[in-house]
């Protein structure tokens, strides 16, 4: 049965339908293209998939594409400004935090939001606020270090 | 598969009623759509987002009522929980991740009926009550004959869990979740206990301890013969000790991919001698003698 979706992404008012089992991530990847936010456990385990719902973290291959109608909703692709990186991404670069790249998107999310809801984020806060990504190429003491200083310069 | 958004309570119910075990009600969906991808679609996806009310944590009488729609981080982030029903609290920020917790809800924590499920275990030692809508109207259930097995409960295929009842502890009281699991909170858990304890007004002996054990049997269990061992009495090394190993002998774990039956015997023995001595030093301020 296909459900109708009006929902504003990256700041973009989107009307679209899918059928009611599709979730949010392939909702964002099949049908609209937009294939900035990764598929990889689709179970909730990975992270890979965050999106920022209504101002929150979550995992967009559990959610479903319906609850998308009315929310609002940032992806990676609404994060650079034309050529110019969010900080977050920068700093992502700048300290080498990115090994094979899958799930850098989702941990980006998962820092935009952290920094979105506490300008000085404690270790704690951090730890917390990436424990559901995933990396497998295991780089987390540099991508922790990406976090202070995405912290430091926004 | 078909598709509906109630909008309210009688609505969902009615559908429930028309589509019987073909229905399958979804909220924050971190189980349901996993199982849609990976087992089976249900004949109909009942979406109870839309029905106003259902979600928000209420003081009201000596409860705390917590609506069925109210996200695991709502009640993680609630200084009202964390006060009140510190058990709760501790469960809520042991579940999965932050994304989860952003999204999945106690209501569908406890109706998926999971004997691992993190927020069981402490709703059955804070004797809590399920509210249940019926079409013939509501009622409350206590936790305790709620879980009827692995994802079976006293919702049935026609009830609508809309609230969660909890009696706020007497002041003094202590809780802890203390969860054994490979990867933390992401983990299912191995083994997850629950305990309680109110000590008596000169904080000299236990008046009340309440022990659950999750994952470890059919349901999230109590355990009365260790808690009646414990009551009135001051805890010290050796009767946490005898406590530990009555435990390990109330739990009825099987054995699968995350752990033999043994093994999680002893992590109850052990999580329990540790629930007992955290409660206890921080109910009464001293150290188990």
């Amino acid at each position: 049965m296909s459900v109708k979706i009006n929902t504003t992404i990256n700041g973009q008012a989107v009307s679209a339908s899918a059928e009611a089992s599709t979730s949010l991530l392939e909702f964002l990847r099949d049908t609209l293209e937009m294939k900035g936010s990764k598929l990889c456990c689709n179970t909730g385990e990975c992270g890979a998939c965050t999106v920022i719902y209504n101002g929150k973290p979550i995992n967009s291959c559990v959610t479903m594409a319906a609850d998308a109608n009315g929310a609002q909703i940032t992806t990676i692709e609404g994060l650079a400004d034309g050529d110019k990186l969010h900080p977050v991404q920068q700093a992502f670069i700048d300290t080498g935090a990115v090994q094979c790249g899958y799930c850098t998107p989702g941990y980006i999310m998962s820092v935009k939001a952290l920094l979105d809801r506490t300008k000085k984020p404690t270790q704690a806060d951090i730890e917390e606020a990436v424990s559901g990504n995933i990396c497998r190429c295991t780089g987390y003491n540099k991508i922790v270090d990406a976090i202070h200083l995405a912290a430091a310069k926004l | 598969m078909e598709y509906f958004e109630p909008k309210s309570i009688g609505d969902a119910l009615s559908l429930l009623s028309k589509h019987g075990a073909e229905a399958k009600v979804i909220a924050g969906g971190t189980d349901v759509m996993v199982d849609i991808k990976f087992k089976e679609e249900p004949g109909a996806l009942v979406n109870i987002k839309k029905i106003p009310s259902l979600a928000g944590i209420t003081e009201r009488g000596g409860s705390l009522r917590i609506g069925a729609l109210t996200t695991i981080r709502d009640i993680e982030t609630s200084a009202l929980v964390r006060e009140k029903l510190p058990v709760l609290w501790d469960a809520c920020r042991q579940f999965a991740s932050l994304q989860v917790r952003n999204t999945a809800t106690i209501g569908g924590n406890i109706c998926r009926a999971s004997p691992s499920g993190e927020s069981l275990t402490p709703l059955l030692v804070l004797e809590a009550n399920a509210i249940l809508a019926f079409s013939d109207g509501e009622r409350s259930e206590p936790f305790k004959t709620f879980f009827q097995g692995p994802g079976k409960s006293a919702a049935g295929a026609k009830g609508l869990l809309t609230e969660v009842d909890i009696p706020i502890p007497p002041a003094g009281s202590k809780g802890v979740y203390l969860k054994h699991a490979v990867r933390g909170a992401m983990d299912i858990a191995m083994v997850g206990v629950a305990v309680m304890l109110t000590p008596d007004a000169g904080k000299n002996n236990a008046q009340d301890v309440r022990i659950g054990l999750g994952a470890v049997g059919p349901t999230p269990l109590r355990a009365p013969k260790t808690e009646a061992l414990l009551k009135g009495k001051a805890l010290t090394a050796a009767l946490i000790k005898e406590a530990g190993a009555l435990a390990a002998t109330e739990a009825s774990p099987i054995t699968d991919q995350r752990s033999s039956a043994e093994n999680r015997r002893w992590i109850v023995e052990a999580l329990t001698r540790r629930g007992l001595e955290q409660t206890w030093k921080a109910a009464t301020g001293k150290e188990v003698a």
